[in-house]
């Protein structure tokens, strides 16, 4: 279970950007700051998914971002079964399995190192580290690339070693920022299934995502963040019936549509 | 973190740019470029020298027996054609037609009896940078001025050995306090540094910018923040990385120099170098390395934070390139003639170390002041390294 609740971040402004900004102010400027995520709350229960669902800058990636302890958030909790999160960040970290479109990997390794390498640094000792990989390696169909060089894998190959590398350590939380964007269709099935299999093992999940499809699929809870607030967060049921459409994409522009005309 | 620092050699050793900046660059590529342009020199003096010049002279009866000395001088060819006045001569030597001209213009005995001096015009075009033209002439000449006045003295009744006296009353004789080793150690050991610092930097730099920069470029760094290692310890893991790499190529440069010296020496009599640099320990040769470590730890916290603070590669390279104007000017200080390992000079880091090993070099080293430099470079780069690991600790820093 992880519950998040009233996440505030700000960003210090460069000189740039004051003057660049200076006529159409967005209205999360304010005394030289940048209040990226205002109130961002939501929470995610054993065996859930739960889509994180925002235009643009919204704000979503800071918000994963301080999920996964990169950025310290300036208030608000973090909880994942049970333990506050945001005090203790190298507990967090072994709690949470994090991946994004846009993580990469040591390209002069091996597939099996990159993946052994992060485990290593996760604590795991040698016997371990074995146990789990060969895990992986049948899980996610990795034995005919394991020893090539992270350079040389295709885009498909790279994903799946990637996800490998997020989930080594058994996280409680796995967190997927835009999994999926710039993917191919069979890659992206890979995240999917994987997402999948992680649903089944009953670790929640949250992933933010531009496709709709994908949280239809996947999702047993949604979440909307817009300029920095939480304005939607309930299940899926519940967003179709707030949106007033069955289609998602639909119901998801009433919903932004409703919070700026508030 | 000793993780992290595995994980990085065994990256860097897997890099081809790295090992050829790192292990092909001193051991291979410096030695057959200085080698190139060490023959390409003596070639070229050799060329020089082994120039017969055509010559021609204006009124050779003047001075008979300088006109022989050209005439037999192995350098030396006569023009056929004549020429009388130095607009001529310069027109020929324009030409091509002749290399050098000489214009005497009086008969210099002649001259000389009212008491006179003669002056000869040499023609020719001095804007090579080695020619032995001139030197050759002017010899000439003046063993000629000295037949002339070995003949005024005789006829005023003065011997032979009162002519080098009256002609030369004080005779200077250096006594050099200085041995050989301080001698050669002090044109050379300015040099050796000023081939070692850079190197230190270079080292240093480049896998420094891919360990920082390269890793916000490719998206891994992210992923490395969110283990369970404390950002200490990353950058400590870095930053031993560099500092191994930065202190390899510099262990790699001396030691193929030793190699090579040793193998040209073979060829070349090279025997003042070795005899002089002979006397020159184990002890001190591991006082240079010592010295060097904190100043490669100075370097590597400094590409270090600059990486880390650059969103990409290109950006951490453009960083660079300022840095190592500003890692060359205190070199260049203690390049300069007659600088000392002063207290003055022993603050100024980079110069510091320099110039120490310069010392070292020359055997004129206080081990006071030495231990004084060590402890100096030690804390700044102390200093600098906190700075690092503050450094990665900010957001802003790592999220631009």
């Amino acid at each position: 279970m992880i519950e998040v609740v009233a996440l505030k971040k700000k960003f210090k402004l460069t000189k740039d950007h004051k003057i660049k900004n200076e006529e159409h102010k967005d209205p999360r400027e304010s005394d030289g700051y940048f209040h990226s995520v205002r109130d961002v709350s939501f929470r995610c229960e054993r065996g859930e998914v739960l889509g994180l669902l925002g235009p643009n800058g919204a704000g979503k990636t800071t918000t994963l971002r301080m999920l996964s302890t990169a950025l310290q958030p300036d208030a608000g909790s973090i909880n994942i079964n049970g333990v506050d999160v945001v005090s203790d960040p190298l507990l967090a970290r072994k709690k949470i399995g994090f991946l994004s479109g846009s993580t990469g990997l040591y390209g002069r390794l091996t597939a099996k190192e990159n993946i052994e390498y992060f485990a290593r640094l996760h604590g795991m000792d040698k016997r371990e580290i074995k146990l789990r990989c060969d895990e992986l390696f049948e899980l996610l169909d990795m034995h005919s690339f394991l020893n090539k060089r992270a350079e040389h894998l295709s885009t498909g190959m790279k994903q799946k070693t990637n996800i490998a590398r997020a989930v080594v350590h058994q996280p409680e939380v796995v967190v997927l920022d835009e999994p999926t964007t710039g993917l191919d269709i069979m890659t992206t099935q890979t995240v999917i299934e994987f997402i999948q299999g992680l649903k089944q093992q009953g670790t929640p999940v949250i992933f933010s995502t531009h496709h709709l499809d994908e949280v239809d699929l996947l999702c047993e809870r949604v979440s909307v963040i817009d300029k920095g607030i939480s304005c939607f967060d309930g299940s899926l049921n519940e967003f179709r019936e707030v949106g007033q459409s069955d289609t998602l994409n639909q119901a998801f522009l009433n919903i932004l549509q409703e919070t700026q005309n508030v | 973190m000793f993780e992290v620092y595995l994980k990085e050699l065994r990256e860097l050793l897997r890099d081809r740019k790295t090992l050829i900046f790192v292990v092909a660059l001193p051991v291979a590529i410096f030695p057959i470029l200085f080698g190139l342009m060490g023959f390409l020199m003596s070639q070229a003096t050799l060329d020089a020298e082994q120039k017969v010049h055509v010559y021609a002279v204006a009124n050779e009866s003047y001075a008979q027996s300088f006109a022989d000395e050209l005439f037999y001088h192995k350098s030396f060819k006569k023009s056929e054609k004549t020429y009388n006045t130095v607009e001529e001569m310069s027109e020929a030597v324009k030409a091509g037609e002749i290399d050098v001209g000489i214009v005497l213009p009086s008969d210099a005995r002649e001259t000389l009896d009212n008491e006179q001096q003669s002056e000869w015009k040499v023609v020719f075009n001095d804007s090579q940078s080695i020619s032995f033209i001139f030197k050759r002439i002017n010899d000439a000449a003046l063993k000629f001025s000295k037949e002339l006045q070995s003949e005024r003295f005789t006829a005023l009744g003065v011997t032979k050995e009162a002519q080098v006296a009256l002609l030369n009353p004080i005779k200077v004789v250096k006594v050099d306090t200085a041995d050989k080793r301080e001698n050669i150690g002090e044109k050379l050991g300015a040099l050796i540094p000023y081939l070692l610092i850079p190197l230190v930097l270079a080292g240093a730099s480049y896998p420094a910018i891919d360990l920082g920069a390269g890793e916000k470029e490719r998206g891994t760094l992210e992923t490395l923040l969110l283990t369970p290692v404390t950002r200490t310890e990353l950058v400590l893991g870095k930053f031993l990385t560099v500092l191994t790499t930065s202190l390899a190529t510099a262990a790699i440069t001396v030691v193929s120099m030793g190699l090579w010296i040793s193998v040209v020496g073979n060829f070349i009599a090279l025997e003042k170098i070795s005899d002089a640099l002979g006397t020159m320990g184990v002890f001190d040769l591991a006082l240079i390395l010592l010295l060097l470590i904190p100043l490669a730890a100075i370097f590597s916290s400094l590409v270090l934070a600059i990486s880390i603070y650059a969103r990409t590669f290109k950006e951490a390279q453009n960083y660079m390139g300022p840095l190592s104007m500003l890692a060359f000017m205190p070199l260049v200080v203690a390049m300069m003639p007659n600088m000392e390992l002063t207290f003055k000079t022993a603050v100024i880091p980079v110069t510091n170390v320099a110039l120490a090993i310069k010392e070292i070099i020359k055997g004129t080293v206080d081990y006071a002041m030495v231990g004084m430099i060590f402890a100096a470079t030690v804390v700044v780069a102390g200093v600098l390294m906190g700075y690092c690991v503050y450094w990665f600790k900010k957001e802003s820093v790592l999220f631009r």
